[in-house]
């Protein structure tokens, strides 16, 4: 993929400490998912891998966001009602 | 009487010794390493994960440093920012080509004109050997002591592809004595 070389993906080095800097690159491009997407795209992805992993990102979000609800509820403060649910 | 009873007490004591040091054996923390692994997918889980180079890929702490230092970054001043007199778009380059078999480094100018290259083959690692982290940074020494020699001491590095000569290439660069002020992906 083509980006604006020397501006974009690039990390200064401080006081010649190059191991941070390049893993404050790493963290960037892996949280940016550039990294899944170049390990899968260095070969072909065949149809029936595609809908796998489609249909599993698919199933993963809705369980991540049902959790991520679930563990608010449970995390819950200041409740209005001090009882819930024997009124 | 007394002796024979001497003597089983001691045959006793002697099976509970064994008995004893059989268990000590049993609960020993290298009976781990001889446990049995039978299944495909056990023995997977159990090897070392293969190194990709990409240090800090999933580490949580770096999220703190992005914030801490403002000029990690470059900005739209960034190209005529001067390093040791030199604008940084005038600065020359590493391109370091990493892959799982081999690392190519090449020195350009800073209009992308090739001016040398040296890999791990040419280095004198052959076959599996190319592909590791020593030989890409001796590789990486040779040619900074090379490239030091011609007067250049800054320079930006460029990498592209995923290995274990990813970090070491630059950490050789560094130790040739260059002093590398970007990293590019």
């Amino acid at each position: 993929m083509r980006h604006a070389s020397f501006i974009a993906r690039t990390v200064f080095v401080h006081n010649n400490d190059v191991e941070t800097a390049c893993r404050v690159l790493n963290r960037i491009l892996g949280r940016e998912g550039i990294l899944d997407q170049f390990r899968r795209t260095r070969y072909f992805e065949k149809p029936f891998q595609f809908r796998r992993r489609i249909n599993f990102e698919r199933c993963k979000a809705i369980y991540n966001e049902d959790m991520d609800r679930k563990i608010k509820f449970v995390l819950r403060k200041n409740r209005t009602d001090p009882f819930p649910g024997s009124s | 009487m007394l002796r024979r009873h001497l003597i089983s007490f001691a045959n006793t004591l002697f099976s509970v010794d064994k008995n004893v040091s059989n268990i000590v054996r049993a609960i020993h923390s290298s009976s781990q390493n001889c446990r049995e692994v039978t299944d495909r997918k056990q023995m997977l889980r159990s090897l070392p994960t293969a190194d990709e180079g990409t240090a800090g890929e999933k580490v949580l702490d770096v999220d703190s440093i992005l914030h801490t230092r403002a000029d990690t970054f470059p900005t739209l001043e960034t190209p005529n920012k001067l390093f040791n007199g030199v604008p940084f778009m005038n600065i020359p380059i590493f391109n370091i080509r990493v892959s799982p078999n081999n690392t190519i480094i090449s020195f350009t100018d800073a209009k992308g004109v090739p001016k040398m290259i040296r890999s791990c083959g040419i280095e004198g690692f052959k076959n599996t050997r190319k592909g590791t982290n020593i030989a890409a940074q001796a590789t990486a020494i040779t040619i900074g002591t090379k490239i030091l020699e011609r007067g250049i001491k800054t320079v930006r590095v460029r990498v592209r592809g995923l290995g274990p000569g990813r970090m070491s290439a630059i950490k050789g660069l560094q130790m040739a004595g260059l002093e590398i002020i970007s990293i590019t992906d």
